[in-house]
């Protein structure tokens, strides 16, 4: 049987582990995803900054990269919104303007341009939210920019016991768990949005929450509703993550949780496999190829060896030889150097990884 | 040091296990692990005291430990200062007999039936309640005469395994020992039925930290000699094996005579379905499986994930021809053993129960299948739907085939 032989081993969960891993998946193979914890992106908005864009162009493949990642978006239930050849000013939670070229569908809607009339409301007691701070900032930005759009602080009280402090956590999980409080948050929103034409809230509307379910929240408010992403635990970060983990799972990933790989099995100048540092003694995971996105922080399962890659992303020594044909390296590379490699960064390589493994030889997919 | 004590500057504060654990999810004064855990540990380490009854309903899930990107050992730490927590005496007491279910086993199947009747019929279940806070929502697994026996005859081209069958299986369901040990010998695997303790993973979650050390240590002394003839341990309880693969190197860490012996066991002890599934690598998996028309839910105990196994069960199950079977993935079902007898943690343990429930009214299927006894009990309490071991499924489906004997 075998289960633990696959075509691909995807290691890491941040962006471009979680693209490959889809894009493979989508590729018929047989693809398993080892993770101790999501990538870094959770703790942020998820969107596209429109100035990683021309740094990434010269790529033949972005445009196809970023087409594959909105569609797999969609499928997991987490649409993304804009383009890479356009850009909105969506802001933050500190009152700026971040030019963004695309992003989930909540946060899209916060875009000021549209000279709308705009009620930011806040609920009473969570502190990373400051919407009289925010309203005034965003007035100005939309003066600058000359969006013709107005800002106006509300506040909602929650009657029920959200716990001290109430976080974006907690407001985020009732949300998903209890319909009896979605209806609350419903109701004092529709009285704090009574005469907008939007409202932009804190990154609250649940871990799990469906593009669908979002519509729907919109339809029964009866107005535009955009999020503002918030200090970590960031909401729409995590939401990302969780959709997609979740889609991965259901098209048939295998999912390893929880523990780190600390070794490459490579024989010949070919990955066969990786060593999984399960408790009581190691979990050895067979592949055909596998695709390394651990990150610029973590340790590399390559050891010190490993100083490199080459064009085709599979990693170097020092001596500049290839240290296996069948690996491929995603997303930023450790010691790189390079500060910010930003999410198309990630999604270009990951999507990248995902195509050079498929076609590399794979024969697990038939069960 | 300690690697525990660098493990928390690992810590830095990104608040993913909150986002994960199932008791923050439904109680809204619980601290949660990064305040219970490294946060209160920096103090607790400046011997600043912080005792809070809190940690009492850390679960014992893991699930924080698995999402820390740090590999912070988040619930050990709480772990800990739950062992030095101290109770009510009403508590305390209650607490003394959860964490020794072996015991308790020992002493209620003496005369089992009289046993069944008194832990069934509604005024000891009330007396419970009031004298020790045990909530009477729940009935009691029934005991049974503890019969389970190695087999005395084993072929002879069977390779030797020890069967460590843990307290629910000795006391409560021997016949389910009977199953694996059926299973195994139909896949060249003779079984000898370990003569150990509890594992001690009911001591370790109601804060009894010398009783898991105890029951440790007679288990490693119990297992030596198997170990010292190479023979590989199986489990068929989650929790069972979970401690064995990485409880008993905590609690006999630094003890010179028994930690060597503990790590030995940790390498040597699988999982049943992890056995099968080495066996099927080996190219040794019996797989004349019959025809089975069977829709089944499949819910991954904690312990299953914390062990760091992928999904054998589940695998397994899905070779058999005929069954159809959807992974859960719904979270933690919030029984965690003895936690959810416990009167005020009952209704955390529902609430957090709500979600596998949802998937599995939704799933509609025959029957669901998870290999933790206590999950079990959980599934069956909180929907319609009948929860049994994997491995009684598996063996249905090999029929009335000769053993090779």
């Amino acid at each position: 049987m075998g289960t633990d032989r696959y075509d691909v081993v995807v290691v890491g969960a941040g962006l471009s582990g979680l693209v490959a891993a889809g894009a493979a998946a989508h590729r018929k193979l047989k693809v398993a995803l080892v993770s101790t914890g999501p990538g870094s992106f959770v703790t942020g908005s998820g969107w596209l900054k429109a100035q990683e864009i021309p740094r990434a162009s010269a790529e033949p493949e972005l445009k196809e990269a970023i087409a594959f990642f909105c569609e797999l978006m969609r499928l997991a239930g987490c649409t993304y919104a804009g383009d890479i050849s356009t850009a909105r000013y969506l802001p933050t939670v500190l009152g700026d303007l971040e030019s963004v070229a695309l992003a989930p569908l909540t946060l899209w809607n916060a875009d000021p341009h549209e000279g709308v009339s705009t009620a930011v409301v806040g609920v009473r007691g969570l502190s990373c939210f400051d919407e009289n701070f925010m309203a005034e900032r965003l007035t100005e930005q939309a003066l600058r920019i000359s969006s013709g759009g107005t800002y106006t602080a509300r506040q909602i009280s929650l009657t029920r016991e959200m716990g001290v402090p109430i976080t974006t956590l907690r407001i985020a999980q009732c949300f998903d768990r209890d319909p009896s409080f979605r209806a609350e948050l419903i109701n004092s929103l529709r009285m704090a949005a009574s005469g907008y034409e939007r409202i932009l809230v804190p990154g609250i509307l649940g871990l799990e929450s469906s593009a669908e379910q979002f519509a729907e929240f919109e339809r029964e408010l009866g107005c535009t509703v955009g999020e503002i992403p918030t200090l970590p635990p960031s909401i729409p970060g995590l939401r990302i993550y969780h959709r997609l983990e979740s889609y991965l799972h259901k098209i048939g990933v295998e999912l390893y949780r929880g523990f780190p790989v600390d070794k490459v099995e490579i024989h010949d100048g070919l990955c066969t496999g990786l060593r999984v540092a399960s408790p009581g003694r190691p979990l050895y995971l067979h592949c055909q190829s596998a695709v390394l996105a651990t990150g610029r922080r973590s340790v590399s399962p390559l050891g010190g060896e490993y100083a490199g890659r080459d064009q085709q992303m599979r990693p170097l020594t020092s001596t500049g030889s290839v240290m296996a044909r069948n690996l491929f390296i995603a997303g930023p590379l450790p010691h790189s150097g390079v500060d910010n490699h930003g999410n198309v960064l990630h999604i270009l390589t990951g999507y990248r990884a995902g195509n050079l493994v498929a076609s590399t030889r794979g024969n697990h997919a038939a069960r | 040091m300690r690697l525990d004590d660098l493990a928390i500057d690992n810590c830095l504060k990104c608040s993913l296990c909150n986002t994960v654990c199932p008791v923050l999810a439904v109680h809204t004064r619980y601290p949660g692990p990064k305040r219970l855990g490294p946060e209160l540990e920096r103090l607790r380490r400046e011997g600043i005291s912080t005792d809070t009854e809190w940690v009492e309903y850390c679960l014992g899930c893991h699930r924080c430990d698995l999402v820390c990107p740090h590999q912070v050992n988040v619930s050990e730490m709480i772990a800990r200062a739950k062992a030095e927590h101290r109770k009510p005496l009403v508590r305390g007491l209650r607490d003394w007999w959860f964490a020794r279910p072996g015991l308790l086993g020992k002493l209620t199947t003496i005369v089992p039936a009289l046993s069944n009747f008194a832990l069934s019929i509604k005024p000891a279940r009330f007396l419970m309640s009031k004298l020790m806070q045990i909530t009477p929502q729940r009935k009691f697994p029934s005991y049974t005469r503890p019969n389970l026996r190695s087999p005395a005859i084993a072929g002879k081209e069977s390779q030797r395994v020890v069967f460590f069958p843990g307290c629910f299986i000795r006391y409560n369901r021997p016949d389910l020992g009977r199953v694996v040990i059926e299973l195994l010998e139909r896949n060249g695997l003779a079984a000898e039925v370990a003569s150990t303790e509890c594992c001690g993973v009911p001591a370790m979650a109601n804060g009894d930290a010398a009783e898991a050390r105890a029951v440790a240590r007679a288990n490693v002394k119990a297992l030596a000699q198997q170990v010292d003839l190479g023979l590989r341990i199986v489990t068929a309880c989650s929790s069972c094996g979970h401690m064995l693969k990485t409880g008993f190197g905590r609690v006999l860490e630094g003890d010179e005579e028994y930690a060597g012996a503990a790590q030995m066991i940790a390498s040597r002890t699988y999982d049943l379905a992890e056995l099968l599934v080495a066996q099927s690598d080996a190219g040794k998996l019996n797989i004349n499986f019959q025809h089975t028309d069977l829709r089944l839910a499949y819910h991954a105990p904690c312990h299953q994930r914390s062990q760091g196994i992928g999904r054998p069960w589940y695998h397994l199950l899905r070779m058999i021809p005929g069954v159809v079977i959807e992974d859960m993935d719904a979270g933690c079902c919030g029984m965690s053993g003895t936690y959810g007898f416990k009167q005020e943690k009952y209704q955390v343990s529902m609430e957090i129960g709500k979600d596998l429930f949802a998937s599995i009214d939704a799933a509609q299927p025959q029957m669901v299948a998870t290999e933790c006894a206590t999950c079990q009990m959980q599934i069956e309490h909180g929907t319609t739907f009948k929860a049994i071991h994997p491995a009684e499924i598996l063996l249905q489906a090999y029929g009335e085939q000769k053993t090779g004997r």
